[in-house]
């Protein structure tokens, strides 16, 4: 017993001793990125910048940004790692930014490294740049926060609103190698002080489309499936005097119901029917929303411009066959496997008729009347 | 008569003899009676000896004294041992006629009983037991009143002698364990025992283990509930602790309070305590984890802050922590040492010199003050001492492993605590019932303190063959 113990002992010391040290990494001593930005440069190389924040109460700025051409990203880590005193790791990596441009190209290549990096977080958000990313990331905006902490905040927000999808790494590379479905990625712009919501951008597999303007977001996200939380504003014509008017719904309750039909052909037909609740916090026009006969012929009206609106956006989708809705996968649930190979849905997609229909329930028409 | 006339004067002269030199023994003649008494002036009560028994003696004839000394207050000695026992016990010896008798003369000087300062409540009884065994033991007889509550009265030490009490409820608590108690209590052989806790390492399980296997207490309501429940008490002369066999490691969690509050305080203190238990635990190995590899893990908000406050300390996190957990530590045992009126002033320049000037001089970051002065206070809610020191003790272990391995390490350590909790036994019950055994429905005794109309059953551990503790119908 006591022999056993005393050769163990000193064992123990040693592996004590020898491991763990070896892949230490102290805080202070990390340059933990926390936005980065992929744009395109000459002869396929891609430019890799990194926004790290600066801990020393000594520094002059609040971040540093460095930047490297480079034709892989673990590469560029290696060349950025010789321009700063910090170790350079991904594992607080909140951002990245891709440029339209190398978006255009297809994105899988340069997704690989933060799916495959285990210390990268699958919540990481993607999204695009309309414009230079690095730039953008380089940028000051005077009257916000750090610019990575700026765009975190205002994507997070936004998404809260259901303006925009928020896209994370994992939503992203799921829908990516999922069949019947693409990505869909938020759209920013340098606006100057601001940086901008542009719309939402649309990829089909790994390459960015087209997008929808941020008005119609909300639209979108009627669409791609059912919430809680979310604005949307919606424009009327009073059919009395035909004047314009305005109604702003908060507070929105959506559940969305797909519906898929086959005629003899066995060529697929989708129909969206969406149940909206909602209360009205802004009314333009003159009609008494506290009538039941008038707040139902609003709610008809609302009903009908949203379907139009819909409507527009899946047009449009089916042009850029960008399958962002999902439809894919809807019609894919409802036949074999067999059936679903069969059909190459890429080839159908823009063919296929599909339709959307709206029905909205005022539950609150706010303070007055 | 006759062979008690044979013994009686080498009796006198051989107890005279064993307590040569003992100059606080008093050896009273009295010719006129042919008594001679033996008794340690000290240990008497001075007025019990004089009033009850030698101004009856003074006033009596031969005749009368025949008479008195057949009264039951007397003990008739044979064995010249049991008579030096007595002696020391603090009883007066007489030998008269060629016989010796004793009598319980004791004086029952020691403090008063005094509000409990080890564990405090704030509802509930304040009383605490005191050095006298027999004050402690009325305590006792007057919440049971029960001639079921039995007592059996043994001795250890082989020089001291101290008296040991064993105490349990005929019909409830379960014979086994009484007697395997007994036995353990009568195979120490060791000069002297002091104190219960020091008896209690005596006769545990696992004398190498960390955690204490026997639950300690000074109050009498938490020892009486111990009996109730089937439980065997062991008390000692001398020594205000009882201890309380078999232990289970969540018993120590609880508190005499859980039961005077309503069932939703009393539950609600209860989780607090085993929060305490893993904040007091973990707190500082995982800043040091965190702080030393798992950067990942620290939210977007703090990382800056604590890169920041990290930053102007020269040394890694673990040494940091350890420094910083040193500190605390001396910081208790020296207020546990020192007067109370000092000890205020030690709570000051540890408490503000030592946490403000640390972080100001750079020797340690905020975040860290945070996580060692929390967890140092979560070891305190613990309501026994001694299970509190044990987990204090582990904490340090559990720093060096998050130094070294991170939360790999962290884990390992926490690891090896549940596999030696596992291990350990109490009396040959297991040391974590209810968990393993798992016993589900007696968690509402454990983890939460459910209404008492809930609480129908005695614990399983203490293999109690009437279970049933309540009828109430709601």
């Amino acid at each position: 017993m006591m022999k056993a113990s005393a050769k163990l002992l000193p064992a123990l010391v040693l592996a004590v001793v020898m491991t763990g040290c070896g892949d230490q990494r102290v805080l202070e001593k990390l340059g933990f990125s926390q936005t980065s930005s992929y744009d395109i440069a000459d002869h396929d190389l891609t430019e890799f910048a990194v926004s790290i924040p600066r801990a020393e109460p000594q520094a002059q700025t609040k971040r540093e940004v460095l930047s490297a051409v480079a034709p892989s990203g673990k590469e560029a880590r290696i060349k950025l790692a010789r321009q700063t005193n910090l170790l350079l790791v991904s594992g607080q990596l909140r951002n990245t930014l891709f440029s339209v441009a190398i978006a255009r190209n297809g994105m899988e290549k340069l997704l690989d490294t933060l799916v495959r990096d285990p210390s990268v977080s699958p919540r990481l958000k993607i999204s695009i740049v309309n414009g230079n990313a690095k730039k953008l990331l380089e940028k000051e905006y005077k009257q916000h926060p750090v610019t990575g902490k700026y765009i975190d905040g205002l994507l997070e927000k936004e998404a809260i609103g259901r303006t925009i999808p928020l896209t994370t790494l994992y939503s992203f590379t799921r829908d990516l190698y999922d069949d019947g479905i693409d990505p869909v990625a938020p759209v920013l712009k340098d606006e100057g002080d601001h940086i901008k919501i542009d719309g939402i951008g649309l990829f089909r597999d790994d390459r960015y489309m087209t997008k929808i303007p941020p008005s119609e977001g909300l639209v979108f996200a009627f669409l791609r499936g059912s919430f809680k939380q979310g604005e949307v504003s919606v424009h009327l014509t009073e059919e009395k005097n035909s004047a314009k008017s305005a109604i702003m719904f908060s507070s929105i309750l959506s559940r969305r119901s797909v519906k898929v039909r086959r005629d003899a052909s066995g060529t697929p037909s989708i129909h969206y029917h969406i149940k909206m609740k909602g209360a009205v916090l802004e009314y333009t026009g003159n009609a008494s929303l506290a009538e039941d006969s008038e707040r139902e012929q609003i709610e008809r009206q609302v009903a009908k411009e949203l379907t139009r609106r819909g409507e527009a956006i899946i047009k449009h989708m089916q042009q850029n066959r960008v399958d962002s809705l999902g439809m894919g996968i809807a019609v894919r649930n409802r036949m074999s496997y067999a059936a679903w190979k069969k059909l190459n849905w890429p080839e159908v997609y823009p063919e296929v008729k599909a339709t959307c229909s709206f029905n909205v329930l005022i539950n609150n028409i706010g303070k007055v009347e | 008569m006759t062979s008690a006339q044979e013994i009686t004067p080498p009796m006198l002269a051989r107890t005279l003899h064993e307590f040569e030199d003992c100059c606080d023994l008093v050896h009273r003649v009295m010719p006129g009676h042919g008594i001679d008494l033996l008794y340690f002036g000290n240990l008497i009560s001075g007025d019990r000896l004089n009033r009850d028994l030698l101004s009856l003696i003074e006033t009596s004839d031969q005749e009368q004294l025949d008479r008195f000394f057949r009264q039951s207050q007397f003990v008739r000695m044979t064995d010249s041992k049991e008579l030096v026992l007595g002696i020391l016990a603090g009883h007066a010896a007489f030998f008269y006629k060629g016989a010796a008798y004793t009598v319980d003369v004791a004086g029952d000087e020691g403090r008063s009983v005094t509000p409990s300062e080890v564990e405090t409540t704030i509802t509930g009884p304040h009383d605490a037991f005191t050095e006298q065994a027999s004050v402690s033991l009325a305590m006792i007889r007057k919440r049971i009143k029960s001639p079921h509550l039995k007592v059996i009265r043994l001795s250890v030490g082989e020089v001291t002698k101290a008296d040991v009490f064993v105490l349990y409820i005929k019909d409830i608590a379960n014979m086994d364990y009484v007697n395997e108690l007994k036995k353990r209590i009568a195979d120490i052989e060791v000069d002297a025992v002091l104190d219960t806790n020091m008896l209690i390492q005596l006769i545990d399980d696992n004398a190498y283990a960390l955690f204490p296997q026997m639950l300690t207490s000074e109050r009498p309501d938490a020892i009486a509930s111990k009996l109730v429940a089937g439980r065997v008490v062991g008390m000692m002369d001398g020594s205000p602790t009882a201890f309380s066999i078999p232990a289970s490691f969540v018993e120590f969690f609880s508190s005499s309070d859980d039961y005077y509050m309503r069932w939703l305080i009393g539950s609600s203190t209860r989780i607090l305590r085993f929060i305490a238990l893993f904040i007091t635990v973990i707190f500082t190995a995982l800043y040091v984890s965190v702080t030393t590899y798992h950067y990942e893990m620290i939210p977007q908000n703090l990382i800056l802050t604590l890169a920041e406050s990290r930053s102007r300390v020269p040394f890694p996190p673990v040494y940091e922590a350890l420094i910083m957990e040193l500190t605390i530590e001396l910081l208790r045992e020296a207020g546990a040492r020192l007067p109370s009126k000092i000890g205020q002033t030690i709570g000051i320049v540890g408490g503000i010199v030592i946490g403000q000037a640390a972080v100001q001089a750079g020797l340690t970051s905020n975040i860290l003050i945070i996580a060692v002065a929390s967890s140092t206070i979560a070891s305190f809610v613990i309501p026994n001492y001694t299970m509190s020191a044990s987990i204090r003790l582990i904490r340090f272990g559990l720093i060096l492993l998050a130094g070294l391995w991170g939360n790999m390490g962290l884990a390992m350590g926490l690891a090896a605590v549940i596999i030696h909790l596992c291990g350990m036994t109490s009396f040959g019950s297991s040391y974590v019932t209810p968990l393993a055994p798992n016993q589900p429905a007696e968690w509402k005794d454990v983890f939460i303190r459910a209404p008492f109309s809930k609480l129908k059953y005695r614990p399983t551990q203490q293999r109690t063959k009437n279970r049933l503790r309540s009828q109430m119908k709601r």
